[in-house]
């Protein structure tokens, strides 16, 4: 198909598909040929068929369509923007924040606030690391300015919560030590979602 | 139940007064409970039709959802609203429930049986008079107050159009009604459901020799109990809720209960005039043959409301009158023909 | 003993109902006591019997009130009280009464020349035959001695028919479901398709 196609905006004369649809009947032996003819057409019936085929598939071939959501939820795509997470090392355990301050800095709605403070080693330590939940965009250019890695976005879309506070703390959201084995890494910005091969199918209009 | 006290039964002549109470407390009961149950039973088909899996968090497959719509309705805070007429808004729904089932005590809902160490026999049908098709139709008929006057009673622009949709509903669909099932009525010489039965009792269902007025009651029977194709009075995208809009708790469940009530006796009435009644049928008992078909006339009716879009309240008029009346009557005349010749 | 009672309660509630009709000034308490006091008529039926009789007048008043209750949706608001024009209340009570008397005149009329006779289908002019229910005999009775006013009736209801479908009918050739912007575009198209085979 050509592009000049999609560029033709005089509408009506384009190669549609038109449906297959007679003139109202005018005279009354057509208007009652029309009434035969819709009588004993099976459509009622294929509709019919149609419903109850689908509830064969369902009940006894497995198509059942419904996710139980609470209890079942569908992966989530990895350029999905939900909660932060904060990361790990995988070599030493420790936290890969820096504290360098980029995402603070270029944290559009200001909703991130941190402190840092130089250990015993003469390395930066993080001390006070919060994000403000009620203003958060979501927009992700903390994830993507950070040099470490450190914080991106996980998949914890369900935030409600009695308290923000409940999610904004910064051990909240750094990965449990016990599940350091279990860190996912960041797939990166344009990664297709775990279940992506499932989810292509083809369009429903072949009924 | 006023007018059933004085229509004692007459065809089997064993029938004692006991008996007759203890069915009218079988029908109220069981088909009380079944027409609660038929929500939960329309839910699921309809969400296995969708290809969705339906109530299934209360209780065992979501059984008892019923229950817990029960207790949801009955706790429901009960609104009148201000400007309502209250005396009416509040017999409207009562009128729906008492008159579908009045309407069952003329219809067999189960075989007769006799209660073994009593020794109380317990006919089919709760009062057999003797022009019992005519009676269940006018008592269905009666029935359309209920949405009429819930919809003139609750002063809601919505309510009224559910009424005026319900008057025009029920001029519609009456006639071919009766129509309809007068030609059947003249093959079998009889207004009497046990007449209807016995009359195929060896041959072959009526159906077989009235196809035309088959699926012209059938089509009917969609009109008159508001079900899918022709759920004018309260459907949902057109008129918020029709005639129930300004109804809430137990008031509202009581339209409900009719509705599913007048579903089981049209079931009840399709079955036994056309589809052969509940005589045996090769290794099946009748009572099987009644209640298999009662529920697939049930379930015939969740399928079309899957299947089928609904239609607008003109083209509801011009079925009725200009197609359907017309085939009846012709249907009428070619039957007296017929049995003339 | 039953249907002594159920007789009085019948009659006081037809009575009472038919009152409210007369009396009430919002036309969804009239309307109502009408279609209730003809249900309570069809009892009346019943307990004489005629169980077919009583069940047509359920079916037939059921549908006559319902299209009462289309007009009163149409012309008045269900929710308030009617105010009702009194331009000569004695012209009123007059007519009233006057007409009251003449149907006590016209009913009382029978009795006072002779003897009503109870014309019970069954017994009196066909003769009892075995095993024929109530329909059979109203039947029997309606096309055999009431044969010429039932075909009057008939008849009369024929011609209203006619007239209402005529008053009715003005308009009954436009279609409001045709779909004319399909058919003008397959015009349109018929057209163009036309120039291109003449071109």
């Amino acid at each position: 198909m050509s592009l000049e196609q999609f560029k033709d905006r005089n509408v009506g004369t384009q190669n549609y598909v038109k449906l297959d649809l007679d003139h109202s009947p005018t005279t009354g032996w057509c208007q009652f040929k029309q009434v035969v003819k819709r009588t004993f057409k099976p459509e009622l019936f294929v509709g019919l068929w149609v419903t109850f085929r689908e509830m064969i598939n369902a009940l006894f071939r497995g198509k059942m369509h419904t996710t139980q959501y609470p209890f079942e939820k569908l992966p989530i795509s990895p350029r999905y923007r939900a909660i932060h997470d904060m990361l790990r090392l995988m070599e030493s355990g420790n936290y890969r924040c820096i504290g360098c301050g980029l995402c603070e800095k270029i944290c559009i709605s200001d909703c991130i606030s941190m402190e840092t403070k130089y250990d015993e080693n003469q390395r930066k330590e993080v001390s006070e690391y919060t994000i403000n939940f009620g203003r958060c965009i979501f927009c992700g250019y903390c994830a993507e300015v950070c040099p470490e890695l450190a914080i991106v976005h996980g998949g914890r879309y369900e935030t409600a919560s009695e308290q923000r506070a409940s999610f904004s703390l910064f051990e909240d959201m750094l990965t449990p030590i016990d599940q350091l084995n279990l860190q996912q890494e960041y797939a990166g910005f344009g990664a297709i979602s775990p279940n992506a091969d499932e989810n292509i199918k083809s369009t429903p209009l072949a009924y | 139940m006023v007018s059933t006290l004085f229509l004692t039964a007459t065809a089997l002549p064993e029938v004692g007064p006991a008996g007759v109470i203890i069915k009218a407390v079988l029908i109220l009961a069981v088909i009380a409970a079944i027409a609660g149950f038929g929500t939960y039973i329309e839910r699921k088909i309809l969400a296995f039709m969708q290809r969705r899996l339906g109530p299934q968090h209360v209780g065992p497959f979501g059984l008892l959802q019923l229950a817990a719509d029960g207790i949801k309705l009955f706790t429901k805070e009960d609104i009148i609203p201000q400007h309502a007429n209250k005396f009416i808004f509040a017999i409207a729904p009562v009128i729906t429930a008492a008159t579908a089932f009045i309407a069952l005590a003329a219809v067999p809902v189960f075989p007769d049986f006799t209660i073994p160490f009593i020794d109380v026999f317990v006919p089919s049908i709760a009062a057999d008079i003797n022009v019992g098709i005519l009676f269940v139709l006018g008592m269905m008929a009666a029935g359309l107050y209920g949405p009429l006057l819930a919809g003139m009673a609750q002063g809601n622009k919505w309510g009224i159009i559910g009424s005026a949709r319900t008057a025009i509903q029920f001029l519609s669909y009456e006639v071919v009604t009766g129509l309809s099932i007068l030609a059947p009525i003249m093959m079998v010489g009889s207004l009497s459901f046990v007449n209807f039965n016995d009359y195929q009792t060896d041959g072959l269902w009526l159906v077989a020799y009235q196809p035309v007025a088959f699926v012209l009651f059938l089509i009917a029977g969609f009109a008159e109990t508001n079900r899918t194709p022709f759920d004018l009075l309260e459907h949902e995208a057109e008129v918020i809720s029709g005639y129930v809009t300004e109804y809430s708790g137990m008031r509202w469940g009581l339209f409900f209960i009719g509705e599913y009530a007048n579903m089981i006796t049209i079931g009840v009435i399709a079955s036994v005039v056309f589809l052969g009644g509940y005589n045996d049928f090769w290794i099946f008992p009748g009572w099987l043959m009644i209640i298999g078909k009662i529920a697939f006339s049930f379930f015939f009716m969740l399928w079309v409301r899957a299947a089928w879009p609904h239609v607008r309240p003109d083209q509801l008029m011009w079925l009725c009158w200009k197609v359907l009346m017309p085939l009846a009557v012709v249907n009428v005349v070619i039957t007296g023909l017929v049995i003339m010749l | 003993m039953y249907e002594f009672i159920a007789f009085y309660v019948f009659a006081i509630a037809t009575t009472i109902l038919f009152l409210i009709t007369v009396m009430s000034k919002n036309v969804l308490y009239a309307m109502s006591a009408l279609a209730g006091g003809m249900v309570m008529i069809s009892g009346f039926f019943f307990l004489l019997g005629a169980d077919f009789l009583g069940v047509v007048q359920l079916i037939v008043y059921v549908g006559a009130v319902m299209a009462l209750y289309a007009f009163a949706m149409m012309f008045f608001d269900a929710t308030k009280d009617i105010k009702e024009k009194h331009q000569n209340p004695s012209l009123v009570f007059l007519l009233g009464g006057l007409m009251s008397l003449l149907f006590v005149v016209m009913f009382s009329a029978p009795i006072i020349g002779d003897n009503v006779q109870a014309l019970y289908p069954v017994v009196e002019n066909v003769g009892v035959v075995e095993n024929v229910g109530n329909a059979q005999a109203v039947g029997m009775v309606l096309f055999t001695k009431y044969l010429i006013p039932f075909e009057v009736a008939a008849l009369m209801l024929l011609v209203a028919m006619i007239a209402g479908i005529i008053l009715a009918g003005k308009k009954m050739d436009y279609s409001l479901t045709k779909c004319e912007a399909i058919d003008e575009e397959m015009d349109i198209e018929a057209i163009t398709e036309n120039e291109k085979g003449e071109a």
